[in-house]
């Protein structure tokens, strides 16, 4: 698989209009409608759960096996954002957040406004530096103090646009740069780029056959940013014997940081995780991805702290337990309008994930002698 | 049973959240003969089940298997080991104490110079292994490899001990001491001894376990803080006061149901036993109780000063009550026990 | 006004029962008397859930679930004191601020009252206003120690003592109406409900331990109904001159809908739609994350359950003088009979989920 070529054009494409889509948490649809779409181009078989979530499957080997395998590869579709929940008689909106967004990453903010079907560009406005008392300009503006001016002049104008509950998510660009131009800035890369990795890797097995008696199912799931997780009721429906949670991981990898609280690096490779807030990942899986990753030559990396969480919280305890593994591009600058990830590392987490898939053989093999 | 040779053998063996292999190979050959099937379920559970003849009530008695204690995430230049914790280590109790590692490596956990105890984090302690160098500490632990602060018991006055990791490991010699206890008695419904995972960081194991047998009654074997300490929390449980019939901690409310019977099977036994509201800790028992259908939740509780601590304090008597009293109470479910 | 007579006299009685979060079997047998009439089916789950069910008589129907929880907030006693005192702890959210001088019911083996003791002034500690920690404080009960370490000891529960007036403008004052009021209204519109116009099988779920357990209490119950979509009815902040308005609904105006990203967006605008036509007073309030109400653990339970979030504004949350309108309660109690007979929910949210082809199985 090492020598394998990419179209990096046709990656980045897809992990651009993946990302600048509108999908804050509870209001996914644009997101879907994107995915559907390439999924109806794959001609994979896919549908949608009550929550919400997207579920395509492949299936290898003979059907009619009895204890075929089960594989659940998950990436949620939801970003941060936030939720309007006042609009006041001079037709600014004020909102609350949706997931966890830094305050210091909010104000003077270019965002976009609506429901998902029709969307009105606005601005997060921001108190001039003129009028700001000394010790005010040192501090994060805060979220009750921030509105949202879509140029509106009163309460009735401003809400033919939007109302009371609806939504919001930054309206950011994409591009690339640095050397290569391999890094990518984009908001929402949390986990748009997962959403990729999986559509691509949808595209490269649709059509082998070389993956023992297994089905996979890879879900593009809702509500990760809330921790409502519609990964659980995914895993509810599925009861995988396996599931890989493709995510991203804060990292700081930044001038300035100690050693001790880099996490992991940018252009090191994907991340596998040991421990996270929600889960602790088991050692056969770990060991079993590590060494796939040094047979096939992927670059993998341990992350090295232990902070955050992800649906992999709660796959893992769906049902009677589901053993879990969490691959995670590392990102810089997470949950803001403009996060850092290596193209690099993207490529290791969609080539892992079929190497998984196309070995899983030989992991189930292990474990069930144990 | 020996319950204090059992005890100390069970707490011989670290075993942190997540990693719990070895402790569940030793309890799991203790376990198997006194069971007719044994299984170690996703998470790595281990259940053990006692088969019923299929018409009563199926009870779960659980006691978690993990310990608190540190993982490697990150080893410097000079040899020193960065953690991060697993499950809620006290760091003032943690700071200067001998570690050692799921190798066996020796070392000990410090903070940093200078930093005053309220501000103690994971990120301004390490352990120091007495390696020169990276190079060094690298060839004798790896990232991912956990620590915990070095296990004793030892006997104190009278039936009391002290050490780590008390907590659950006292639970689990209690539910070793039901099993033997049940052994030659009949039972209608299904017994599930389940020696769960994962407690410390959110009581993990229990639920998939709890949602997997989907028991009607579920009780849950743990350690409880104490009020007869200087200075401490007001707290009407007393070590050497017998087993702690739990009413309330803060992650449940114990159904009235089982806490009356638990109370009635105790005095007409004449087991000593003590009514006990926790107002910080949660337990297994939560998670049992909300899982899949739900179950009619309890829990008999092992009264012990300076939880977390390396130096962990109960009364052996509190344990053999409780063992007395969780017998008692699943004879009780039998038809011809009622 | 005979309905709204009713309901009030409905909502009344079922507060006045004692339903403390853990301690819900004290009030069962009448709880079954004053809803169970109106439904062909009850039980109770292991949890302590009360499930009424009424069927639309038609056959592979879908399962609407309503649900409001019937525990309330209350006291738990910790240690029998001298001098006939006892020390509690908080079950649920309490405010200290109302406790000093507050009229109490300890349920023992026997039930009977006391009164939470002030510390005068001259005893006091610390600056002026401080106010103690609810370890701190005690129950002045009359009797003597004996007598309570009998019928009260550690681990009974306390209830404040409860009182129902009428205010003006149709609004009326009391303990608990958090959530029973909710349930009384929800019981009462499912009841009035014709059969024939059920749009599938309805089961109330009066659920418990909402107070405390992270509102996981609802989970059992319908992870065993498995409904097709559900309906959580909770209070909700109501306007007041020290709350922030965008966190508020106006008591008056009829019932609330939250709009969440922890809800189903289009089951929400479903309700919405519904409202409108069949003019019922509604207004929107945005609770980004998250509702702090059942809501969240409904809707992951299984494959996961489709549900909307609705409030009965109220006044002085979790205090022994809680204030609601009637008419809010009464919009409230149409709202759940439209929403259990909406043909157009049914048929929008009633299918039933499979993976693919292939039937689910879930466990036990």
């Amino acid at each position: 698989m090492a020598n394998k070529i990419y179209d990096r054009e046709k990656s980045l494409s897809l992990i651009k209009s993946l990302s600048l889509a509108f999908g804050p948490t509870g209001c996914e649809e644009p997101v879907v409608e994107l995915i559907e779409k390439k999924l109806e181009t794959l001609s994979v078989p896919f549908m949608r759960d009550r929550m919400g979530n997207i579920i395509a499957r492949l299936r290898f080997g003979d059907i009619k096996v009895e204890g075929r395998r089960k594989i659940m590869v998950s990436a949620h579709m939801d970003e941060v954002g936030f939720m309007i929940n006042e609009v006041d008689d001079k037709g600014y909106f004020h909102m609350d957040t949706v997931g966890g967004i830094d305050g210091s990453v909010m104000a003077g903010r270019k965002v976009l406004v609506g429901d998902g079907k029709r969307l009105t560009c606005g601005v997060i406005a921001s108190t001039a530096i003129h009028h700001k008392k000394k010790d005010e300009r040192s501090k994060a503006e805060k979220l009750e103090k921030l509105y949202i001016d879509i140029g509106a002049t009163d309460r009735e104008s401003a809400k033919q646009y939007a109302d009371i509950g609806s939504f919001v998510a930054f309206d950011s660009e994409f591009y690339t740069f640095g050397k290569n131009r391999s890094f990518i800035k984009s908001k929402a890369l949390d986990d748009r780029m997962g959403c990729a990795a999986m559509l691509e890797v949808i595209e490269a097995l649709a059509d082998t056959d070389v993956c023992g008696d297994l089905d996979v199912y890879f879900c593009f799931t809702v509500r990760e940013e809330i921790g409502l997780s519609g990964a659980l009721t995914a895993a509810n429906l599925i009861r995988p014997d396996l599931a890989l949670v493709l995510e991203t991981t804060a990292v700081g990898d930044i001038e300035g940081a100690s050693p001790e609280k880099r996490v992991a690096e940018l252009g090191e490779g994907v991340c596998i995780s040991l421990m996270d807030r929600s889960t602790i990942y088991g050692r056969a899986e770990i060991d079993f991805v590590l060494s796939l990753a040094r047979q096939e030559g992927i670059a993998l990396q341990v992350k090295k702290y232990v902070s955050g969480g992800n649906d992999a919280g709660s796959i893992h305890k769906s049902g009677s337990g589901v053993k879990t593994v969490a691959l995670s591009v590392p990102t810089r600058y997470l949950h803001s309008p403009s996060c850092v990830a290596n193209f690099e590392d993207y490529l290791a987490q969609r080539d892992i994930v079929e190497a998984i898939i196309r070995k899983s053989n030989e992991y189930f093999s292990d474990v069930t002698l144990s | 049973m020996n319950i204090y040779k059992e005890l100390k053998e069970l707490c011989l063996v670290p075993s942190v959240s997540g990693r719990e292999e070895g402790i569940r190979g030793l309890i799991k050959k203790k376990i198997a003969p006194l069971a007719d099937e044994v299984y170690i379920d996703a998470l790595g559970n281990l259940i053990a089940v006692k088969k019923g003849s299929g018409e009563g009530a199926s009870v779960m008695l659980c006691a978690h298997m993990d310990e608190i204690g540190f993982l490697t995430t990150f080893i410097d230049v000079d040899g020193r080991i960065r953690v991060s914790n697993v499950g809620g280590i006290g760091w003032a109790a943690a700071s200067y104490s001998k570690v050692v590692s799921e190798k066996g490596v020796k070392g000990v956990i410090v903070p940093e110079e200078k930093v005053k105890p309220n501000d103690y984090s994971s990120s301004n302690f390490y352990i120091d292994i007495g390696a020169a160098s990276k190079k060094e500490a690298e060839r004798k632990v790896s990232i991912g490899e956990f620590f915990v602060v070095t296990p004793t018991v030892d006997r104190l006055l009278g039936k009391r001990i002290c050490g780590r990791p008390l907590d659950d490991r006292i639970g689990c010699t209690v539910l070793l001491g039901i099993a033997e206890e049940l052994f030659s008695a009949k039972n209608d419904g299904d017994i599930y001894y389940v020696f769960s995972v994962q407690e410390e960081v959110g009581c993990r194991g229990s639920k998939t376990a709890a949602f997997a047998f989907a028991p009607e009654y579920s009780l849950c074997f743990d350690v409880t803080a104490t009020g007869d300490t200087p200075g401490c929390e007001n707290m009407a449980c007393r070590v050497g006061d017998g087993a702690a019939i739990k009413i309330k901690d803060s992650s449940v409310i114990c159904h009235a149901e089982i806490v009356k019977k638990l109370v009635s099977i105790a005095e007409e036994n004449k087991i000593k036993y003590q009514r006990e509201i926790l107002t910080r800790g949660g337990t297994d028992t939560s998670s049992m109780q909300l899982s899949g259908r739900g179950s009619v939740a309890g829990a008999l509780s092992v009264p012990t000063r300076y939880i977390h601590s390396g130096v962990e304090l109960c009364d052996l008597g509190d344990a053999e009550a409780c063992i007395a009293l969780g017998a008692a109470f699943v004879k009780s479910l039998s038809e011809g026990n009622r | 006004m005979k309905i709204r007579e009713e309901l009030k006299n409905k909502i009344i009685s079922l507060c006045s029962m004692t339903s403390v979060s853990g301690f819900e079997g004290i009030c069962e047998d009448d709880l079954v008397v004053l809803i169970g009439g109106g439904f062909d089916e009850h039980y109770k789950d292991r949890v302590g859930n009360h499930v009424f069910v009424k069927r639309c008589g038609k056959a592979n129907a879908p399962r609407i679930l309503v649900d409001a929880h019937y525990d309330e907030i209350g006291m738990m006693v910790t240690e029998v004191c001298d001098g006939g005192f006892l020390k509690f702890t908080n079950i649920g959210g309490i405010d200290r601020a109302i406790l000093a001088a507050s009229d109490v019911v300890i349920h023992g083996s026997e039930t009977f009252d006391g009164v939470i003791a002030s510390t005068p002034p001259h005893l006091r500690q610390g600056e002026e206003g401080d106010l103690p920690e609810i370890k701190d404080m005690i129950i002045d009960t009359g009797m003597d120690k004996e007598y309570l370490l009998k019928t009260a000891p550690v681990g009974t529960p306390v209830t404040f003592r409860k009182r129902y007036t009428e205010l003006l403008g149709g609004q009326i004052s009391g303990a608990s109406f958090d959530n029973k009021a909710c349930a009384a209204a929800a019981a009462y519109g499912i009841e009035r409900a014709e059969r024939e116009r059920l749009a599938g099988d309805v089961y109330l779920v009066l659920s418990a331990y909402e107070e405390t357990s992270h509102m996981g209490g609802i989970s059992p119950a319908a992870f065993d109904i498995e409904p097709h979509y559900a309906m959580v009815v909770d209070v909700n902040l109501a306007d007041c001159p020290a709350a922030p308005k965008r966190e508020t609904v106006t008591l008056g105006e009829g019932v609330s809908i939250s709009k969440s990203a922890a809800t189903d967006k289009r089951l929400t605008e479903a309700t919405e739609r519904l409202c409108k036509d069949k003019d019922i007073a509604f207004s929107i309030i945005a609770a980004a994350s998250s509702t702090g109400t059942n809501a969240a653990s409904l809707n992951i339970i299984r494959a996961g359950v489709p549900v909307v979030d609705v409030g009965l504004p109220l006044k002085n949350m979790h205090t022994y003088n809680e204030v609601i309108s009637l008419d809010d309660a009464l919009t409230l109690r149409r709202l759940i009979e439209e929403f259990v007979c909406s043909r157009e929910l049914a048929e929008e949210f009633g299918r039933t989920v499979e993976l693919f082809d292939e039937e689910v199985s879930y466990g036990k």
